[in-house]
């Protein structure tokens, strides 16, 4: 644990010294939050002024430009049809009594200052219930800081649009143990993202455009299940964080200057499984992981496909299990950043291996196992991990040629980079895939059948005409 | 309606056409003679436009250089040998020669019907027989009704019997007011067709004679220049029972050829593309015969009547 | 038929000799390139060439889906990607061979002073001859990628149809520039045979050797990786196949650091920045293919 207070402590330095570059510098507020802000009270206001504890406060349909706080155990339902409008200053709702909810509400319209962090709902005590809350044109959305046991149900949140440098983060816990974020949308965020806050689960959400999907930072015994991470820069980034299990998630299409479905930065004790991962710049990105060594990281029922990479191992990353896992056209399957090998993981325990697609082998037995080692060793992916600019020269006739003489001739082929010997013939069933409509086959159909009509076209044109006279006969 | 004015092509180092100056009228005839190499061909394309040269052409008064487009706008052209789109169809091939003289073809059919090819549209242009190929060459060159007609050597790849009915189809192209620029080597077309030889050596057009009665025989002096004319060869042959070969072979051989013939008891006379050697009806074989035994290959030939077999 | 009057000749054409003017530039480019796409698509190369993308777009396609194990996920795939590399091996050979061998071959078959002698201007011919194979070209592709598509759709097999949209206009793109390079070759070269050596050696460069050297270069010279991407824009297969990816991704990132570069340097530009080199190489070659052309001898 000693290691782990050295890098909190140098993160807040980072912090303090004002980077904001890597995910390194990605640092907590220095000082415990204060409300700057004095509200004065306007109509959702003098409604909770006379409410008493335990009261259901219902809203008339309507804009209501104020700032509200809730500082009693009321429920306010604004019956989906009730706007709170910020007016473009300032935070606009904070919620101050334990065991409050606050339903059915559109908030919108934060100020846009990032240093004192303008939010469209602050959650300062526990228990509190989030449900089917929508939030627009907020810099940072629903800010829980110090609230254990909130409950985030069915909300949407939508950030403002501006660069990612000035964006606020969608959603963050700040020790917020035991929260429940569930079925919630999060879109043009920078992160949602989880400080020093134990036990959350994270369920049945979807994140697009955000820069991390989920951000866990110095947080254990996370559950993120069910998720759709699609087009954020990562999909879910974990750091220094014990005891996450990743399950039945969907990583699509995370392709920002980091690009990972799934980020693991020193973490340990975690487990993926299940999930679909396809078309990330790096499927899985795994750096110092598993942390301690302890357990080793599982990796099971994955299907990781399409991605620039499957696999991203740095040198830093021992002790990992994939077992069960379908690899299917990844550019790369397993790459190893920087020098070192992965004799240290792991891609088969006893009988049980991986599905590759690149596997070349066959199973003459028919036990479902091919008969020979896969092997990974590509002489241009090795020269590619080594001079990663050569990169360039991917899906030309060129980097086939390289490869073709580097089979050819033995002595230049390089040192298998991992095996596995009892790789699967037959990929292990996949759920959670989003079958393409009956209508995008017609409408490819229809493509081709433009393209033919093209092609008769000029056809007709060079073959007819000329061949007949304009006037008589020929 | 041709001008051709201190004309020079060369190729590298060799002088194909050493300024050649000739004026040719609307509606005149003008053969151009000489053996393979005289520069008749090299002529006819700078007139087309198809090589660079020194000197002025002028067709219909347009510049065959720097209008150039204009100029064969008057000019249909029939090659010595029609190299084609061998796999176009006849029909096709006329519609598209007339779609870039702009021309529109009322009927195909009379236009191949018009050169003795009705029928053959339909078939493919590598079909057609060497004779059929010149007359669809020269349909084509004909559609527009062009002013000018320019024909190389057109009957230099056909048999006897092609080139005779290629040569009076093209007579009858004659005496319409249309000017003619034609290279040749053989006397019958000269005199079926030209009314003014300008005959070439070297590159050079050496002299220019009327075409009646033209033989090409010349005198010619040591030196290599010639001297005059000579008249008709039928003083040379003598009386009604002969005729004149025309053999024609390289201009090196020729004075050769010409020591031996004479040592075989015949008359030689040189014409600019060969020799011209009177013979009886039947000893018309015999001179083949010593010039093969001296290895003198005779080019191309034929047999002229003299004047008093024409006249029966 | 024995003799032709003047009258038979006069009247079975128009007009007679009193006007006289040339079909304009427009026209006989057009007819050049009508009948030099009809001797194209007539041709053995053309009907193989479209079998051949066709049969190997397939098969690439199915490899591909193959590849998936049955897995529902082509959807997500890269079968424009493969696509792609097929592009770069089969169009610029195709393309490359196609215009070297057309006004070689016309005059080594003596077709070229019979046509010069008519009235059009070299600069027609030139013209003519290269939209009509291009036309051809892109008929072939149109085809080839058409009957691909559609097996693809009817096996369920479904691709981005944008995606496939721009495989085609980027194939037509790199065509027409390779098509460019075959004319020029085809102008300088003296017979037909040679045309089409150079063609496919030419061919060779661009595919291979080139891209090898660059590589070589890359890790021996230490190039920067902006040196890097600005030396493969020099290369039309590099373009296309940037193009094709940036069209589809619209990032370079999948090309490692100097994809990233570019991305990032150049954003949407790339667009340009693409097209202007594919132009050029349509261009360049076709205008130093023109000034041969008109002072050469036809024969």
């Amino acid at each position: 644990m000693n290691q782990r207070a050295t890098i909190a402590g140098l993160a807040l330095a980072a912090a303090v010294s004002g980077a904001w570059g890597g995910p390194e510098d990605h640092a907590p507020p220095a000082v415990a939050p204060v409300l700057r802000d004095t509200f004065e009270v306007g109509a959702i206001g003098q409604r909770i002024e006379s409410a008493s504890e335990g009261d259901v406060i219902r809203l008339e349909p309507g804009v209501y430009r104020e700032r509200v706080r809730i500082g009693k155990r009321v429920t306010i339902d604004g019956g989906g049809r009730a706007v709170i409008d910020g007016g473009g200053t300032g935070d606009i709702v904070e919620i101050t009594a334990a065991g409050a909810v606050l339903r059915g509400v559109t908030i919108r319209n934060t100020g846009t200052d990032l240093d004192r962090e303008n939010a469209g709902l602050r959650v300062l005590a526990g228990g509190v219930t989030v449900e089917g809350v929508v939030l627009e044109d907020v810099l940072f959305g629903i800010d829980l800081r110090e609230a254990p046991g909130c409950v985030v149900r069915g909300c949407r949140i939508g950030g403002k649009a501006l660069d990612i440098a000035r964006r606020g983060d969608g959603l963050r816990l700040w020790r917020s143990d035991g929260a429940l974020i569930e079925g919630t949308t999060i879109h043009d965020g920078r992160d949602a993202i989880l400080w020093y806050s134990k036990g959350v689960v994270i369920r049945g959400n979807r994140s697009d455009d955000c820069r991390y999907g989920f951000h866990l930072m110095f947080s254990d015994d996370v559950l993120i299940e069910g998720n759709t991470l699609t087009g954020n820069s990562v999909g879910a980034y974990l750091m220094y964080s014990t005891g996450v299990v990743i399950r039945g998630n969907r990583f699509i299409r995370n392709r920002g200057p980091s690009g990972y479905g799934i980020g693991l930065k020193e973490t340990d004790r975690f487990e993926v499984t299940d999930n679909l991962i396809v078309g990330n710049r790096s499927g899985v990105y795994i750096d110092g992981s598993p942390f301690t060594g302890a357990a080793p990281g599982v990796f099971t029922r994955n299907t990781i496909a399409y991605n620039d990479v499957g696999v991203t191992f740095l040198p830093s990353a021992k002790g990992n299990e994939m077992t069960l896992n379908n690899f299917i056209g990844n550019i790369e399957q397993v790459s190893v950043s920087g020098r070192g090998g992965l004799t240290a993981n792991r891609f088969w325990v006893g009988e049980v291996g991986n599905f590759w697609s690149d596997y070349t082998g066959y199973d003459r037995d028919g036990d479902g196992v091919g008969d020979f080692v896969h092997e990974s060793s590509t002489f241009f992916e090795n020269l590619m991990d080594r001079h990663p600019r050569l990169r360039l020269f991917m899906f030309s006739p060129a980097q086939q040629a390289v490869e073709f003489v580097a089979r050819a001739v033995p002595a230049v082929r390089p040192e298998p980079k991992f095996e596995d010997e009892v790789p699967r013939m037959r990929p292990v069933a996949i759920g959670l895939v989003e079958r393409a409509e009956g209508s995008s086959a017609w409408r490819m159909a229809g493509v081709s059948g433009l393209m033919l009509a093209g092609g008769v076209l000029v056809l007709a044109w060079s073959m007819g005409g000329a061949g007949r006279p304009r006037g008589g006969e020929a | 309606m041709i001008s051709i004015r201190g004309v020079s092509k060369s190729f590298g180092r060799f002088l194909a056409v050493d300024g050649v100056n000739l004026e040719i009228p609307e509606g005149e005839s003008v053969a151009l003679w000489g053996l393979n190499g005289a520069g008749k061909t090299t002529l006819i394309r700078c007139v087309l436009g198809l090589v660079r040269y020194r000197g002025a052409i002028t067709v219909a008064g347009w510049d065959a250089r720097r209008h150039g487009k204009r100029a064969r706008m008057h000019v249909g052209y029939v090659p010595q040998e029609l190299g084609f789109y061998d796999e176009l169809g006849v029909a096709r091939a006329v519609l598209f020669f007339a779609s870039l003289k702009g021309v529109s073809v009322r009927s195909v059919d009379d236009t191949l019907g018009a050169v003795g090819l009705e029928g053959h549209g339909g078939k493919r242009v590598r079909e057609l027989s060497g004779g059929m190929k010149q007359r669809l060459a020269l349909a084509i060159a004909m559609l527009g009704d062009p002013p000018v007609l320019v024909l190389d050597e057109v009957t230099a790849s056909l048999d006897a019997c092609g080139r005779r009915e290629f040569v009076a189809l093209l007579s009858g192209l004659s005496g319409t007011g249309r000017t003619l620029l034609f290279a040749s080597h053989r006397v019958e077309e000269v005199r079926a067709l030209a009314g003014r030889v300008v005959m070439m050596e070297r590159g050079r057009a050496v002299s220019e004679v009327p075409a009646a009665g033209f033989t090409g025989a010349a005198a010619v002096a040591p030196g290599g220049s010639v001297v005059g004319a000579v008249g008709a060869v039928g003083a040379v042959g003598g009386g009604g029972s002969g005729a004149v070969l025309h053999l024609m072979m390289p201009l090196g051989v020729r004075l050769h050829a010409a020591a031996q013939l004479r040592a075989g008891g015949f008359e030689a006379t040189l014409n600019g593309v060969g020799l011209l050697v009177p013979v009886h009806r039947e000893r018309k074989a015999e001179p083949f015969q010593i010039l093969a035994e001296a290895r003198i290959r005779v080019e191309d030939f034929e047999v002229l009547p003299t004047a008093g077999e024409e006249a029966r | 038929m024995s003799t032709l009057t003047g009258s038979r000749w006069a009247g079975m054409a128009e007009p007679g000799r009193g006007s006289r003017r040339p079909p304009g530039f427009a026209g006989n480019v057009v007819t050049v390139a009508r009948r030099e796409a009809r001797d194209a698509v007539t041709s053995r190369w053309f009907v193989l060439y479209t079998a051949a993308f066709a049969g190997l777009g397939l098969a690439v396609s199915f490899v591909s889906a193959a590849g998936s194990g049955g897995t529902g996920l082509s959807g997500y795939g890269r079968t424009t990607a493969g696509l792609v590399n097929l592009v770069l091996l089969v169009v610029p050979l195709m393309a490359l061979t196609a215009g070297a061998s057309s006004v070689a071959s016309d005059r080594e078959r003596g077709m070229l002073p019979y046509l010069l002698a008519q009235p059009v201007s070299r600069g027609e011919v030139l013209l003519g001859k290269y939209f009509g194979l291009a036309l051809a070209l892109a008929a072939s592709m149109c085809l080839g990628l058409g009957v691909c598509a559609a097996v693809l759709a009817w096996k369920g097999h479904v691709t981005r149809p944008a995606s496939l949209a721009w495989l085609l206009g980027l194939s037509t793109a790199l065509a027409l520039g390779m098509l460019s390079v075959g004319m020029l070759i085809s102008v300088v070269a003296r017979r037909a045979s040679v045309a089409v050596g150079t063609a496919v050696f030419a061919w060779l460069v661009l595919v291979f050797v080139s891209d090898l050297g660059l590589m070589a270069g890359a890790i021996t010279l230490r190039l920067r990786i902006e040196e890097l991407f600005m030396l493969s824009l020099i290369n039309p297969l590099q373009v296309f196949k940037m193009w094709s990816l940036y069209a589809a991704d619209a990032s370079l990132d999948v090309l490692g650091p100097a994809g990233l570069y570019a991305t990032e340097e150049l954003g949407r530009t790339l667009h340009a920045v693409f097209a202007g080199c594919l132009a050029a190489w349509a261009v360049v070659p076709m205008l130093a293919a023109a000034v041969v052309m008109s002072r050469r001898s036809p024969l």
